[in-house]
Formats: C-alpha cells, sequence, structure tokens
C-alpha cells in the first residue's frame, strides 16, 4: 500500500534546463492519478524522480510517510513501465516477466508459478518462450504490463504505455488498466498526453505545463472548472475557444466582443461582476455553441471555413460574420445535416456555461466571488 | 524480363548500362584476389606464364609449409586473438563509461582517439624502446600488448556507438525490478551487446592480423607474424611469387570467415525487439 507524495519537488539539470518546478503533490492510497501534459513538460521526469531514477535537485519524495528520495530504485518498491516497454531483448518472455523477483532472491518454482499466474491475466500463456523481438506491439505491452504485476509493487508508474498501440487496441487497453487497477487496488500513476485516457481512466488528473502543476482534481470537476486557459484548452479535442472582450456594465453584464456585436451575460454571477470594465478571454466550449435556439441562447451568424465530418458529430470552423477579425470558432454539431464550405449557419452560445479568464495570467475570472456560497 | 516500373525499351538500356558499370567494378576488385589465388595454385615455374590455369599444382603450399610460415601463421593467431582478448574488456568498460555517464566529457573521449590518429611510425620508435627495457622485444606477449594498445581507443571507440544505441530504459527497468547498476550492466546489458562486442573483437582482430609495421620492427625471426613472414619471402633470389602467393591465400581465409560473421552482426542490429 503506498501513498505517494511530492513536496515541492524540483529537477534542474546541468545545464540549468528545469525540467520539474516546486511539484507538490499528493497521491492517496489505491488512487489512480493522471500526470497530463504536453510533449516537455516534464511527466517523465518526475515519474523517474517518483521511482527513484532521476536525481531531485531539491525537494522530498515520501512513500507512506517515509522519505525515499535518497533511496536506489531497488529500495523502493515501485513498478515501472516504459514508454518503450524496455523488455530485456535477450530474455525470452517468462525470464522477463520473472526478472524482478529472480532480482529480490525469490526460489525458481515460486517465481514460475507467479509468472504463469501473471501470463494467464494478460493472455500471454502461449508466448512464454518467444523473445521480445518475436512479439506484436499489442503483446510487448502486456509483457512489460505482466513484469510490474507479477511483482506485486506498491504502486505503479506507467510512462504513456498506451502511447505506441493503434487507436483499437489502445481502447481496450484502457478499460483493461482500469479493470487491473481495480482487481490489485494498488495505487497507480499514469503518464499522458492523451485527453481521452485522462478523462477516462483516473480518479484525477494532475495537469502540468514546462514543468509546473497548473491543476489537480477529478477530470470532470477539472473539465467544468479549469483553472486557467492552459488547462481549458489542453483538456479538451477541439479544445475551448477564446475570444477577446469587455466586460461592461449593462442591464446586469454584457461582453463587447466588437462594434455592434454585444452578448449579453447571464445575471447573478457575482465574481464576474467585480471584473467589469476590463479586458477578458471569453471561454466557450465547441459543444456549448449549439445549431438551435434555447432560452438563455445568443444566436449569431458564422461562415463556415472549414468542416470536418466525423460521423457522429461534425466540428465547423466558423467565422463570426459580424466580427471577421476575431478568431475563427469551433463549434461541434450532432449528427444532422453536414454545412458546406462557405456556407452561412446561425449557431447559439450557451453563454451560461462560458468561461472567463484574465487574458494576462490567463488565469479563470471565477463566476462567485470569493467567499460566496454556492 | 523487366522490373517494375523499368518496363520499356530505355528502361532495358538503362539496365544493360548499369550491370555492366557493375561488373567492371567487380572485376577491378576481384582482379587480384583471382590472381593470386591463381598464381598460388600454378607450379612456381608457370606464374608469369600466359593462360587461366596451365597446370595445377600443391608445390607452392609445400614449399611454404616448408619453411616458417606455419609457425608465423600460429602467432599471428596468437597476436591477434591475444590483442582482442586483452584490450576488449577494457574497451567495453571505458565504451560504456564514456556512452552512459559521458565520462572525461568531449575532449577527455577524443583525445582517446589522439593516438590513432597519429602516423604509426611515430608510435614504432617509442613502442620499440619501451618494450626493450621490458625485455619484451621479439616475444609474442610483448607484440600481443602493442596490439592490444594500439587497438584499443579504435575499439573503445565502437562500443561506446553500440551502448549509446542501446535504450538507457533498458537498464532503467533492471533497476527497478531490484538489480543494482552493476548487475544492470551484466545481466541486462552486457548481454544485449554481446553482438557488438563479437564485431569490435572481429574487426580488432583483422586489424591486429594485417598489422606490419610493429610486426617488423618487434618481431625476429621466431616471433614473425604472417605479413612480416611473406615480407620475407622476397630473397636476393628474387621474389618467390609463387609462395608468396599462396601465403596470402592461406592469409585471407580467417578474413573471409570473419568478414562474413560481422556483416551478420552489423545487419542484425543489436536491440531488436528491445523497444516498440
Ligand atoms: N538530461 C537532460 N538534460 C537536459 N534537459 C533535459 C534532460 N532530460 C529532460 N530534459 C528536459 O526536461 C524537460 C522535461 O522532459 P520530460 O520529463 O522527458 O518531458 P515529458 O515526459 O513530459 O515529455 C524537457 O524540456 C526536456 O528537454
Ligand atoms: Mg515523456
Amino acid at each position: 500500500m503506498a501513498r505517494i507524495t511530492l513536496d515541492r519537488v524540483s529537477r534542474v539539470y546541468g545545464s540549468g534546463a528545469v525540467g520539474v518546478h516546486e511539484i507538490t503533490l499528493d497521491v492517496a492510497d489505491g488512487e489512480f492519478l493522471i500526470l497530463l501534459g504536453p510533449s516537455g513538460c516534464g511527466k517523465s521526469t518526475t515519474l523517474r524522480m517518483i521511482a527513484g531514477l532521476e536525481e531531485v535537485t531539491s525537494g522530498r519524495i515520501l512513500i507512506d510517510g517515509r522519505d525515499v528520495t535518497g533511496l536506489r530504485p531497488r529500495d523502493r518498491n515501485l513498478a515501472v513501465v516504459f514508454q518503450s516497454y524496455a523488455l530485456y531483448p535477450t530474455m525470452t518472455v517468462r525470464a522477463n516477466i520473472g526478472f524482478g523477483l529472480k532480482m529480490r532472491g525469490m526460489a525458481t518454482d515460486a517465481i514460475g508459478a507467479r509468472v504463469e499466474e501473471a501470463a494467464t491475466l494478460l493472455g500471454l500463456s502461449p508466448y512464454l518462450d518467444r523473445k521480445p523481438a518475436a512479439l506484436s506491439g499489442g503483446q510487448r505491452q502486456r509483457v512489460a504490463l505482466g513484469r510490474a504485476i507479477v511483482r506485486e509493487p506498491e504502486a505503479f508508474l506507467l510512462d504513456e504505455p498506451l502511447s505506441n498501440l493503434d487507436a483499437q487496441l489502445r481502447a481496450e487497453m484502457r478499460a483493461e488498466l482500469v479493470r487491473l487497477h481495480r482487481s490489485l487496488g494498488r495505487t497507480i500513476i499514469h503518464v499522458t498526453h492523451d485527453q481521452v485516457e485522462a478523462m477516462t481512466m483516473g480518479d484525477r488528473i494532475c495537469i502540468l505545463r514546462a514543468g509546473r502543476i497548473e491543476q489537480v482534481g477529478a477530470p470532470l470537476q477539472v473539465y467544468a472548472n479549469p483553472a486557467n486557459m492552459f488547462v481549458a484548452q489542453f483538456l479538451a479535442s477541439p479544445p475551448m475557444n477564446f475570444l477577446p472582450a469587455r466586460l461592461e456594465p449593462d442591464e446586469g453584464l454584457a461582453l463587447d466582443l466588437a462594434p455592434g456585436l454585444r452578448w449579453p451575460v447571464p445575471a447573478a454571477h457575482d465574481g464576474w461582476g467585480r471584473a467589469s470594465n476590463s479586458s477578458v478571454a471569453l471561454g466557450l466550449r465547441p459543444e456549448d455553441i449549439h445549431p438551435h435556439p434555447a432560452a438563455g441562447r445568443v444566436p449569431f451568424d458564422v461562415e463556415a471555413i472549414a468542416v470536418e465530418a466525423l460521423g457522429p458529430e461534425t466540428i465547423v470552423t466558423g467565422r463570426i460574420r459580424a466580427a471577421p477579425h476575431l478568431p475563427a470558432l469551433k463549434v461541434r454539431l450532432g449528427r444532422g445535416p453536414v454545412p458546406r464550405l462557405g456556407e452561412t449557419l446561425v449557431v447559439h452560445a450557451d453563454l451560461s456555461a462560458a468561461h472567463l479568464f484574465d487574458p494576462e495570467s490567463g488565469r479563470v475570472i471565477p463566476r462567485l466571488a470569493r467567499g460566496a456560497v454556492q | 524480363m523487366s522490373f517494375a516500373g523499368m518496363g520499356g525499351r530505355r528502361g532495358r538500356v538503362t539496365q544493360a548500362g548499369l550491370h555492366l558499370g557493375l561488373i567492371v567494378a567487380c572485376l577491378a576488385v576481384l582482379m587480384p584476389i583471382v590472381w593470386v589465388t591463381r598464381v598460388a595454385v600454378v607450379p612456381a615455374s608457370m606464374s608469369y606464364s600466359p593462360g587461366l590455369l596451365p597446370q595445377v599444382s600443391s608445390e607452392n603450399f609445400e614449399a611454404l609449409f616448408a619453411g616458417r610460415f606455419p609457425r608465423s601463421y600460429l602467432n599471428s593467431l596468437i597476436v591477434a586473438a591475444g590483442s582482442v582478448i586483452l584490450a576488449m574488456p577494457f574497451a567495453v568498460t571505458l565504451g560504456y563509461a564514456f556512452a552512459r555517464f559521458g565520462t572525461a566529457g568531449r575532449v577527455g573521449r577524443f583525445s582517446v582517439l589522439a593516438t590513432q590518429m597519429l602516423p604509426p611510425v611515430a608510435l614504432v620508435l617509442p613502442a620499440f624502446a619501451i618494450l626493450r627495457s621490458l625485455h619484451l622485444t621479439d616475444s609474442l606477449f610483448g607484440l600481443t600488448l602493442v596490439y592490444a594498445a594500439l587497438n584499443l581507443p579504435f575499439l573503445t571507440w565502437i562500443m561506446m556507438g553500440f551502448f549509446r544505441g542501446i535504450p538507457v530504459d533498458l537498464e532503467w527497468a533492471a533497476m527497478t525490478d531490484g538489480a543494482t547498476a552493476a548487475q544492470a550492466f551484466r545481466i541486462v546489458v552486457l548481454p544485449t551487446a554481446l553482438p557488438g562486442i563479437a564485431a569490435a573483437g572481429v574487426l580488432g582482430f583483422i586489424l591486429s592480423w594485417n598489422e606490419f609495421l610493429f610486426a617488423l620492427v618487434l618481431s625476429g625471426p621466431r616471433t614473425a607474424t604472417i605479413p612480416v613472414a611473406l615480407a620475407g619471402l622476397q630473397t636476393s633470389n628474387g621474389v618467390q611469387i609463387g609462395t608468396v602467393a599462396a601465403g596470402v591465400v592461406l592469409a585471407v581465409l580467417p578474413l573471409i570467415v570473419a568478414s562474413r560473421f560481422i556483416q551478420r552482426f552489423i545487419v542484425e542490429g543489436l536491440t531488436f525487439g528491445a523497444v516498440k
């Protein structure tokens, strides 16, 4: 059982490059935590520091309250699945999976039994005597998992384990990893840059950017309440739309987007009220711009400049007719008629689902004033 | 016969031209070998006579085996194999340190190669002086030591390349699996690098096998290697070309075996299957 705590952990490279900056994070025992972020944001570095494979420049790492910062990898009892899988090429699948047990001095018979058990669980039994070179990508991925599971470690650290699989296999393995987590009940830290994995697999997401934590929270909670523009943009595909606007007092409040383009903001957002008379970035998710009118939705015309018909939905990139200089918006339409390129369509923005951000800092402007009761 | 995308008259003309060029190139490469083989197997009196195979005889080989050649063949084997066995442990560990930990920095790593860049003549006299003070001239062990030293930088550099090709993830995996750094090297990295170690060893063997200058200066009649022994066949009563040719044919044999061996390992690569 393992609760993993990072206490202001930093990693600075010899060249002065900062890999990770003062990360503080508490992963509960048995939790499935997703580390999400773009390439180069420090996900692998963080994982390697937890595993003891990378020097920690400053800060502490604790497992169950015990400071392990200076411990060797072998003394931490964590299992790592590498993005490359890192299977031992000269050993058979059997020897690969059993390696960790052998290193810990387990008797050969016992190792054999445990390896068979793990192989059965992962459907690897027919391949036990093959070398990694003779396996498919999916099978290699399973061997890497088997090698981790068989040791019954305190926690699993998975570095983009699904990124080398094709789409269908990835979907299957997503479900399988979640199942494994249920049945093993061990802490998992799963690194990914894939929004679908982030939304569907974990208990919580920790979003990293340039070596710093941007936001931590349950997937739907982060989706509903992004702390800043980066998170809002990164945790969805297609990402949130941003429009520069001025927030002004009206009968209530209004967003002034362009001359002649003024959208009323639903009342009772007293947090926003405090930001009136200032420049804001209006964040609108593509799914909050609808083809049909409804109460509280603001209609406007867009010209379709790109149309992606995906089947279950159609993503239209539209330029606002009344203000063509504004950034084009992505609009998510359901199944239904697919607009032609250049066609003008009327869409309806649901401003009750809108987010406002400070365009300078990128931070969200809360709807409710701090301290107000929801 | 036509190749896909090469159909038509013009395609065929191009093909023919290409093959003609390749045949000429092959002939240029093979001619000396064919000629040496021919001279080796015809009687000495016919070495320069016209005709591909006027008569076949083992007389050149017999003359060769009557002299010091068998002894020098054995010397070459001992020295070439011995120098590799002596140098490889150093080359492997040094190459690993260079590849994984950047030991000695860029400058340090390059200065290792410096001896390789000097003309051998510049090194042969100091080597002679050192060996003489150690009473190791005219000694197979002395020559083995010198070859090991001469080949070490090159072998180290090759091993560094092979180790760079082995992902560090393998060692990390081994260490999280419970291995110490030394165990990870011994149990995981070394077996993975084995084909590379073998290939480097074979290269080192070939270099020592062919070396002439140091062997000439540092060996005596008893300890001569093949290149020196063959050179010794240029006597005051002319070059015994038939015997030399027979010696060359025998000297080339191990190299043919060796190059096939290297080819296999280099083509297969080192870590196929280790990563995706
Ligand atoms: N050995 C190193 N020396 C210098 N910078 C490094 C080194 N390793 C990683 N970095 C830098 O640290 C940052 C984080 O890297 P990494 O953790 O691998 O990112 P991620 O896994 O999120 O893609 C990157 O900007 C990378 O360039
Ligand atoms: Mg990474």
